[in-house]
């Protein structure tokens, strides 16, 4: 029997606001434990969530990025179940008229557009932190994190393979990262996704029982998880034992490589959802929703587009280069101070790239990198010299300029000096020089070597051989300048 | 609508609440006297009305502007156990 | 002067004239409460050192002559379910028997910019369940009137604490009553504003859609005193009214009812309502009448359906609203569990009383899937049709006249063991909450033996000011604001 699998996704990210959903403390990562808080975020008796207006303003912007229908008219819920990580033993979320609804991202598979259609977008407030403790039966709890204001997002079951899961999740990033409305970051937990997997008969309209999947902490996992699942599930369905499969959840193990189900915290999940009587609804003016849209930067579609058509690049260059907004908006910032487009792009996928893995910020001003380039161009210096030049420049706030003056690395370029030592060379080595009249190419090497030790490297390789070939052939017609 | 133990000790463990078997028998019964009470709403012709009609209510925002709970030490100062500025419980399974 | 009797009115114009000091008038206080609470039980805190410090300022003040606040040297009683930072807020529950808030909530703020000075927390039922205060986990409230009766619930403390001559006024909450009815048991002026009128941030909440702060005191000038001082927006309550507030209530206080229309529902004065009563209500009504006020009777058809409504909306409202006591933060903690779930069942389940576990279990039951569209659902929708029945009524009538309590204040005990009596003694009010109008209950009258009988006047959204009109007048022209109860200290 031909299964396909059905995948769909709930995403939650974080907001990029100062402060938190429904009070006024910082969202700001890595704070002493239970410090960004107060009365209102830590539930304490008698007070009130007041609605943060950015985080309002970025669930649309979110909205509009993901092609969504945005409800001018949405309300908040409670949604009610103890866990010592929820102080009002409910959570301020969005029931049944979520903020946006209806929306999607295209991808691409297997070289043909497919669109993954997203259900609903709601805003709602997170939760604190649990931290358990080895060998102790203490759990610590820090309610830094209760209150940060989220949104959810969630697909509609249109996915049919791990790997288009993934590619979905990448998309998504990158325009929430592009719409700033989140740094997405699954590390610090800025984004957390759940997956729920499916498996059906070809052909079969109804969905099969569905397991969900928790405890997803990077994409390489989420892809080994969903991989693992669908295996599992196929197996089940292979030897007639589909009944086993129950609607559950399963945490990933990423130590065990495999799912486990987790331990049924409540009997029902009955959230006895109400609307929330501490706040008004949700009014967005048509005059506000107008002026966000203007405000949404360039969308990573556009922003390719744009590319080629302005930078004449290929397609892998200008993947690398917009598979993060600042990265892109570096390149923009080292073109803009005149270096060529592809020279730019050459240095920003290579070493660029290559430091960006062990850190977060582009620490070379593109002012910098684009003089670093120019005196490339110009053959003040060689490119390995450039390359030793771009480390330092990484790790210190000196300019180009001052660290090749530091380390020396300019470049003989001038003729009148290289000339003169070229011309010594010549004179030190006439076996060499009557080799290569004789037709003997590595004598040319050779002749270089001499050149460069003279130059103590210095030379500039290709204006040293246009001058040592100059020479030779000058000498070859028995002239001498 | 029938209001026996079952729903009852159902409705207990929802609301994190215990009772022994004598007051979730009693419990039952009053819910069965209050419920058949409540039974006058379906006396009422409710079809006019307008469930998501504007309210009373003014839709408020506040500014996303830092705002920084001074009293930091007595926030926490009625949590039984307290320690290095974590809140202490009972160890919570997954 | 004899304190007992005395308006913020008179000891506003006492400190301006300097004819006693904030310090003697404090201490006088104190002296009637050392007497008699032991007896009344209206207090669970009080306050005295930091009362006698603050009226050391005040003195200064006035000793200079400066500019004095609107209640500059006021005592008032505050009901124990608003927070007081640093000072117990226990809102009569074993649950918060410890609890400390590290914040004041926003009336007590105003309070104090205004100089009012804190004299104690008030008794109260249990988490504001209750029309007897009988729901307090810690005392029992007496009526001044009658030490064998009850001052009437939730806010019985703040209440009897006005009528003892503990304090001229004091803070309660009225959710479905809670300041109209005890108002009414106790003899003197309960006023509930419009819903949002007064901030709830600090209030700590029963039903967050009902729920409002309001005052008792002597008269119905020191009402809107009062009012003027509370009132307002708060960024930090959501639901408070923004565009409201901000009116000046003493101006037009004495302008006379003449030409204005009065409503009295016909469905308020069937079978059910104490005979007395109503012929102390229908005696006010005659006296309106002379005023000058037309009284026309006319048809609300809320009474049975708007109790139901109230009981379902409160109820899951306050369900949700008690869920965060779990002993973990603060609150109640259990000495019995095995893991974090029995710490949490256990101290919930010991630490609330039976009314409060009652109207939990009601509300999560209402709410529970298979229950919300048959309960809650209904219950919302009805509310809808209430506020415009309402508002339709308001079209023709400046102010509804309505009974506060179908029933005079009965005997400490007596009513404890059945709930729907008990609920069903709230018909009068709730719908007020419902819709979330401004309504007050001023004294009319006295039953044969001597209980207070009070009379509830109604009026529209953010329409205070003709609703203390009217309320001023017909005081007035009763005449009885002096009358006060003899306290007798024997039982």
């Amino acid at each position: 029997m031909a299964m396909e699998t059905v995948i769909g996704l709930e995403i939650h990210v974080e907001l990029n606001t100062k402060t938190k959903i429904f009070c006024g403390c910082s969202t700001e990562f890595g704070a002493k434990a239970n410090t960004n808080t107060c009365p209102i975020c830590t539930g304490l008796p008698g007070t009130l969530p007041v609605l943060n207006r950015e985080a309002v303003n970025l669930a649309i912007i979110a909205g509009k990025a993901l092609n969504c229908q945005i409800n001018t008219l949405n309300k908040f819920d409670r949604k009610n179940y103890f866990y010592p990580d929820s102080p009002k033993a409910y959570q301020i979320s969005q029931f049944d008229l979520p903020i946006c609804e209806h929306g999607y991202v295209d991808i691409n598979v297997a070289g043909a557009n497919k669109r993954i259609n997203i259900l609903r977008i709601h805003m709602e407030e997170d939760a604190g932190k649990l931290i358990h403790v080895e060998g102790k039966p203490v759990t610590l709890i820090d309610y830094n994190r209760t209150g940060v204001p989220l949104i959810e997002i969630v697909t509609e079951p249109d996915m049919r393979t791990p790997k288009e899961a993934i590619d979905f999740l990448v998309a998504l990033k990158a325009i929430l990262e592009y719409s700033e409305v989140s740094d997405c970051k699954m590390e610090q937990g800025s984004l957390r996704c759940d997956a729920n997997i499916s498996m059906r008969p070809f052909g079969q309209e109804a969905l099969n029982t569905k397991v969900e999947i928790k405890n997803l902490n990077s994409f390489k996992e989420i892809l080994k998880a969903l991989e693992k699942e669908e295996v599992r599930q196929k197996e089940l369905y292979d030897f007639k034992e589909a009944y086993k499969i129950k609607q559950e959840t399963r945490k990933w193990d990423s130590a065990k490589g495999r799912t486990v189900p987790m331990r049924s915290k409540e009997d029902a999940h009955d959230y006895r959802y109400f609307p929330e009587p501490d706040l008004p609804p949700v009014v967005i003016k048509e005059s506000t929703l107008d002026a966000i849209e203007k405000k949404i930067p360039e969308m990573p579609e556009e922003k390719k587009k744009r590319f080629e058509r302005q930078y004449k690049l290929n397609e892998k260059e200008i993947d690398v280069l917009i598979s993060k907004k600042m990265i892109a908006q570096y390149f923009e910032e080292v073109v803009s101070h005149e270096v060529s487009p592809k020279e730019a792009s050459n240095w920003i996928v290579g070493e660029v790239m290559r430091i960006l893995k062990e850190s977060d910020r582009i620490e070379i001003p593109g002012k910098y990198l684009a003089n670093l380039i120019r005196m490339i161009d110009m053959g003040k210096i060689s490119r390995s010299a450039a390359k030793d030049v771009f480390d330092t420049l990484w790790l210190t706030d000196k300019t180009p300029e001052e660290i090749v003056e530091e380390k020396q690395l300019i470049q003989m370029s001038g003729a009148d000096e290289l000339e003169k030592v070229i011309f010594e060379v010549i004179e030190q080595n006439p076996d060499a020089v009557e080799a290569y009249k004789n037709g003997k190419e590595q004598s040319k090497g050779f002749l270089m070597g001499q050149i460069m030790k003279a130059t103590n490297g210095q030379a500039n390789p290709k204006f040293a051989m246009e001058i040592l070939l100059k020479k030779l052939s000058q000498m070859e017609r028995g002239e001498r300048d | 609508m029938k209001t026996d133990t079952d729903v009852i000790n159902y409705i207990a463990a929802l609301a994190k609440l215990k009772f022994s078997n004598d007051e979730a028998e009693k419990f039952a019964e009053e819910f069965q006297q209050i419920m058949m009470h409540f039974n006058n709403l379906d006396t009422v012709d409710l079809s006019s009305v307008d469930m998501n009609g504007l309210d009373q209510l003014q839709p408020f925002l506040r500014e996303d502007v830092l705002k920084i709970f001074k009293n930091e030490a007595e926030l926490f100062s009625n949590v039984r156990d307290f320690k290095d500025n974590y809140i202490l419980t009972p160890k919570v399974i997954e | 002067m004899n304190i007992e009797k005395a308006t913020i009115e008179e000891i506003r114009e006492g400190y301006k004239t300097k004819k006693f000091t904030v310090k003697e008038i404090v201490k006088a206080y104190f002296e009637r409460i050392y007497k008699y609470d032991d007896t009344i039980n209206a207090f669970i805190t009080l306050c005295e050192e930091t009362a006698l410090v603050e009226a050391q300022r005040v003195d200064e003040k006035i000793r200079n002559n400066e500019k004095m606040s609107p209640l500059e040297g006021i005592p008032v009683a505050v009901k124990d379910l608003i927070c007081t930072k640093g000072i117990k807020t226990t809102c009569a529950s074993k649950m918060l028997e410890n609890f400390i808030p590290p914040y004041d909530a926003t009336v007590m703020t105003k309070l104090k910019e205004s100089g009012a000075i804190m004299i104690g927390k008030t008794n109260m039922d249990e988490f504001a369940m209750g029309s007897s205060t009988e729901n307090s986990a810690f005392k029992i409230t007496r009526n001044p009137w009658n030490l064998k009766k009850v001052p009437g619930g939730s806010s019985g403390g703040s209440a009897a604490a006005v009528s003892a001559g503990f304090a001229p006024l004091a803070i309660g909450s009225d959710t479905g009553g809670s300041i109209r009815q005890p108002a009414a048991f106790c003899g003197n002026v309960g006023l509930k504003p419009t819903y949002g009128l007064v901030s709830r941030y600090g209030l700590i909440a029963f039903a967050s859609s009902l729920d409002q702060i309001g005052t008792f005191t002597k008269t119905v000038k020191d009402a809107a005193l009062g009012l003027q001082t509370i009132q307002g927006h708060d960024p930090m309550d959501a639901t408070s009214a923004q565009h409201h507030g901000t009116k000046n209530y003493a101006i037009h206080l004495e302008d006379g009812i003449k030409g204005m229309k009065f409503g009295i529902p016909k469905e308020f004065y069937q079978e059910g309502l104490n005979e007395e009563i109503k012929t102390a209500i229908m005696a006010s009504v005659e006296r309106i009448t002379k005023m000058g006020g037309e009284v026309e009777e006319f048809s609300l058809p809320i009474t049975d359906a708007g109790l139901s409504a109230y009981y379902i909306i409160s109820s899951a409202e306050a369900s949700a609203n008690l869920a965060r006591y779990d002993g973990i933060r603060y609150g109640y903690r259990t000495e019995n569990f095995t893991d974090i779930d029995t710490l949490m069942l256990n101290s919930r389940t010991e630490g609330f009383g039976s009314e409060v576990k009652r109207r939990i279990m009601m509300g999560t039951y209402v709410l529970s899937s298979g229950y919300y569209d048959a309960y809650y659902k209904k219950a919302m929708l009805f509310r809808k049709k209430v506020k415009s029945i309402f508002n339709d009524a308001f079209e023709k009538y400046d102010a509804i006249i309505s009974p506060v309590s179908p029933v005079l204040p009965f005997d400490i005990g007596e009513k404890t063991d059945n709930p729907i009596q008990m609920y069903l003694s709230d018909i009068y009010t709730i719908n007020v909450n419902v819709a979330g109008l401004p309504a007050i209950s001023i004294p009319c009258g006295f039953s044969e033996e001597g209980l207070p009988i009070g009379i509830q006047l109604i009026g529209n959204l953010y329409e205070e000011e003709k609703l203390l009109k009217s309320a001023h007048a017909l005081e007035q022209d009763l005449g009885l604001c002096n009358t006060i109860p003899t306290l007798k200290e024997v039982l």
